[in-house]
């Protein structure tokens, strides 16, 4: 028989010392960024008169917005795109069970984590360097992007495929990347399109903001808007991009449900 | 088909596992071509052991194996290629693409066959097309070839992957349990089609059962494994229970057979 073992009494040292020490490091962070209160409660005034200025949208914006509005979803396809198709092999050869030999699988984890660790707007600065501000830099920079998320979430359900069917292709006389295209890619088939389809989701919100920094489309827009002080045009941006967003959001999702 | 018809042969084979565990010992042992060759024992005994260690999936820790006089190669590469391509497997859980159709997954018998392009982007040449029609056409499901795989029964399925094996155009089959996963009544129809398969191609067959009444009735010549090594060597129509039971090292229990009207 079960016998439910007695319910722990809490910790209440731990308790209060971890409250504690949170309230300790909000307060140190706060002041480290000189962060105010009383500041904020001044500038309320400023931020309410700024909320006017930007009410009601203007919709008459509304269709100078489509182009741009192309531009950042083609940045974000040919990132997905380009990303997508290079991620596959990053993926394979990060995958335990796939790779060719630990130095290969050593070598391109350790490239997998580096793409990872540096941000998005890193490779747009990096990429603009090379080729100039602009949407080439901004899909580019998008394509490292997307190489280092599927390449990292694809890579674990390589890892957990069924090795029976590569396996049975070795066995056939198959080669390495017959191994891996007919024994594992088919079992990994559903898990690539889903994360490819999250990876465009991801990326067009990221082309938005490298719009800001000088890569063109609808981020660009709102940029020069917000500089010429044209704050209802401002809002019938961010209106127009939060329900593209959405949109785009709920299509890749049903998408991925029906393939799950 | 082939000039050299498949003989195997064992010399001082001997496969210690990593961690220890004898899956081979001191094996000698040499196998004609299209003998048609049941190898029995109890579960670990070292059958799939066996198998695996004539393609190479298992390497030799000392002694060699041996296809028709050339060594099996013991580190992948082509020359480990070409082997396999001459000898065809099936698994007990058929390890068949389900979600591709019949066809594509008999063309995996053919990749080693045709250049690398080819099978890449799915260019099958007719003849390679033909060979894998050819060899769905011989476990009698022609009708299935464009259905998807996961559409099948698990005796469909296994005729399938008889039929990639059979699409290497191989000289030796190699069956590891390929009817522990199937009703009994699928179970002889899979082993009927592998005797006949043997009489009318000549491949030399050899197969994993676990089942002694079924080693018994389809069997030619019965190889018996204990603790990786070989305890009988002898034709099927001589095999007694008391064979049976050294091979077993215990009395029979009702999981041993098939169908238990066969006990004594
Ligand atoms: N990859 C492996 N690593 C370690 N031990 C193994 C491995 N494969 C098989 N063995 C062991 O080797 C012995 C023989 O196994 P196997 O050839 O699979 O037997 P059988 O097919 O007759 O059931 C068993 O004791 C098994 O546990
Ligand atoms: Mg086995």
């Amino acid at each position: 028989m079960n016998v439910a073992p007695p319910k722990p009494a809490r910790n209440w040292p731990l308790l209060i010392g971890t409250i504690a020490f949170l309230v300790g490091m909000t307060w140190w962070s706060g002041h480290g960024i000189g962060f105010s209160l009383t500041e904020l409660l001044c500038n309320l005034a400023g931020g309410q008169r700024l909320l006017q200025e930007s009410w009601p949208p203007d919709f008459a914006f509304l269709p100078r917005l489509y182009g741009p509005f192309l531009e950042t979803i083609y940045i974000a396809i040919i990132g997905t795109v380009v990303g997508g198709i290079l991620a596959i092999p990053v993926a394979v050869l990060a995958a335990r069970n796939l790779t060719l030999g630990r130095v290969v699988w050593f070598a391109d984890r350790n490239f997998m984590n580096i793409l990872r660790t540096l941000p998005d707007l890193f490779w747009a600065m990096m990429f603009a360097t090379a080729v100039g501000f602009g949407p080439v830099a901004g899909a580019l920079a998008l394509s490292v992007f997307t190489i280092a998320v599927i390449s990292k979430l694809w890579s674990e359900s390589l890892e957990a495929i069924d090795m029976g069917m590569p396996e049975a292709v070795r066995a056939a006389g198959g080669t390495w990347l017959q191994m891996i295209q007919f024994g594992a890619i088919p079992q990994g088939l559903q898990h690539y399109v889903s994360y490819a389809l999250y990876a465009f989701e991801l990326n067009v919100r990221a082309s938005m903001v490298l719009g800001l920094v000088g890569a063109g489309g609808i981020g660009m827009i709102l940029e020069t808007q917000r500089a010429n002080f044209e704050y209802e045009r401002v809002t019938m941006i961010i209106l127009a991009v939060l329900v593209a967003v959405l949109l785009i959001e709920q299509l890749s999702e049903s998408i991925r449900k029906r393939l799950a | 088909m082939n000039e050299n018809q498949g003989s195997i042969r064992f010399t001082d084979g001997n496969i210690v596992y990593p961690n220890g565990t004898v899956g081979m010992k001191d094996l000698n042992l040499e196998i004609r071509p299209g003998e048609f060759v049941v190898i029995v024992g109890s579960s670990g005994a070292g059958k799939s052991t066996l198998l695996r260690a004539i393609n190479g999936l298992n390497r030799m820790t000392s002694g060699t194996v041996e296809v028709d006089g050339t060594k099996v190669p013991q580190k992948d590469g082509r020359e480990l290629r070409l082997l396999r391509k001459r000898v065809g497997m099936i698994f007990q859980d058929f390890r068949l693409v389900k979600r591709l159709t019949v066809m594509s997954n008999v063309l995996i018998g053919r990749l080693a066959h045709v250049p690398g392009w080819r099978a890449m982007f799915n260019l099958w040449p007719a003849h390679d097309r033909d060979v894998a029609m050819k060899a769905l056409e011989r476990v009698g499901i022609t009708e299935k070839a464009w259905v998807k795989a996961s559409q099948l029964s698990g005796g469909q399925q296994q005729r399938v992957g008889i039929a990639r094996a059979l699409a290497q155009e191989p000289a030796i089959i190699l069956a590891d349990e390929p009817v522990a996963s199937l009703d009994p009544v699928t179970t002889h129809q899979i082993m009927k089609d592998l005797v006949r398969i043997n009489r009318e191609l000549g491949i030399t067959t050899l197969v994993n059962l676990h089942f002694l009444d079924l080693a018994k009735q389809y069997g030619e010549r019965i190889i018996g494994l204990r603790f990786g090594e070989l305890v009988y060597d002898g034709s099927a129509a001589n095999v007694t229970d008391e064979d049976f039971r050294d091979i077993y090292g215990r009395d029979f229990t009702e999981d041993d057979v098939l169908d238990e009207d066969v006990i004594g």
